[in-house]
């Protein structure tokens, strides 16, 4: 595996996270009466740290055990 | 600012020694990611139209600290790109400075060792720039500490990273930090703590582990940033402590995957995974107020 392919994989990582994270949160949240709008904001900050822990968790793993099978 | 102009001046024993051991091959790099670093930040906060803030000198840091953790051999690119998506993602992402989960500059590192992990071979010695093993190479080949002069790794002959050969002038910036009461010593001191006990349970000389790979640079510089340390002195402790016990684990059994990832050092994941505690050590030993 190169390293662009590495590189991007990282980003891919994020954006999945986070992507999903906010979909989820928000709904959650809106769920519980909270108005859409009002709901993103919310959420958007715990998104983008959960997408950050999602890039160390993935490169530490690939670094390690996965990386065995790369 | 004034915080950020000290740390640039503590770092600067550390960069002199590498130039004059390593030439311009150093310098080059250590400007390479401060200039990559100062430049992601104001490009990122143009783009998404917030004031840029890169006079307060945190980006410069940041940079600078990433230019050192690399050899000689690594590319200039990988510098920038890895100075800058530390800035980027490990910073601006949430917010900007004060707001960061990870320490910047160990994520930037991260992602370094992770995308460019063949990048920082190979090893050079100073001075005559020939290839060689650094000691932490020579202890997981070998097993034992001792095949490595102790005066030569305190001083920096050594071969390593630009920033991290000499302990003797990283413990030089750290005591003008200490001297400004600018880092929290207590997260230091117990992972030094730490790493001493364990390499005497395991009958290795501490000396070794104090002055091998990026202990000194890492508890010292990185695992004391203000931002992404525990603020309250029992935390400080817990803090330091899981660093020690996380580099000298990795210093001895270490994670790696033969022909891809072969490292013999663990201070970017210690710090990195010790991050992650750094709200819980926050909310757990906040002094109650009488």
């Amino acid at each position: 595996m190169n390293s662009l392919i590495r590189g991007t994989s990282v980003i891919v990582v994020m954006v999945i996270v986070w992507f999903a994270w906010s979909k989820i949160g928000a709904a959650r949240l809106q769920k519980q009466g909270v108005e859409a709008a009002a709901a993103k904001t919310q959420v958007s900050q715990t998104a983008r740290k959960a997408s950050l822990i999602a890039a160390f968790l993935y490169m530490v793993a690939m670094v390690s055990v996965a990386g065995f099978f790369m | 600012m004034k915080i950020m102009i000290w740390m640039l001046l503590a770092l600067t024993p550390a960069v002199a020694w590498s130039v004059y051991a390593f030439g311009l091959h150093a310098l080059i790099r250590v400007l390479t990611g401060t200039v990559s670093a100062v430049l992601a930040e104001a490009i990122y906060q143009k783009v998404t139209g917030q004031k840029i803030t890169v006079k307060d000198g945190s980006a410069a840091i940041t940079g600078t600290l990433m230019g050192m953790v690399v050899s000689i051999s690594t590319p200039l690119y990988a510098i920038a790109i890895s100075a800058a998506f530390g800035i980027i993602a490990g910073k601006q992402l949430l917010g900007g400075l004060g707001k960061n989960l990870f320490n910047p500059m160990m994520f930037g590192r991260l992602f370094y060792l992770f995308v460019f992990p063949d990048s920082i071979l190979p090893w050079r010695r100073p001075f005559d720039l020939v290839t060689s093993a650094t000691p932490l190479e020579v202890l997981r080949e070998t097993g034992q500490t001792a095949g490595v002069s102790l005066l030569d790794m305190f001083l920096g002959r050594i071969p390593g990273t630009i920033g991290e050969i000499s302990t003797l002038a990283l413990l030089i910036g750290f005591s003008l930090l200490v001297y400004k009461k600018f880092v929290r010593w207590r997260i230091p001191a117990a992972a030094f703590s730490v790493v001493l006990v364990l390499a005497l349970v395991a009958g290795q000389n501490p000396f070794f582990h104090f002055f091998a790979g990026s202990l000194m640079f890492g508890a010292g510089f990185m695992a004391t940033d203000p931002m992404t340390s525990p603020r309250f002195p029992k935390g400080q402790i817990i803090f330091g402590a899981g660093i020690g016990l996380i580099i000298m684990a990795m210093r001895w059994w270490g994670w790696q995957t033969p022909g891809v990832y072969e490292f013999t050092e663990g201070t970017t994941f210690a710090v990195l995974t010790m991050n992650l505690f750094t709200p819980y050590l926050n909310r757990k030993f906040k002094p109650v107020k009488k």
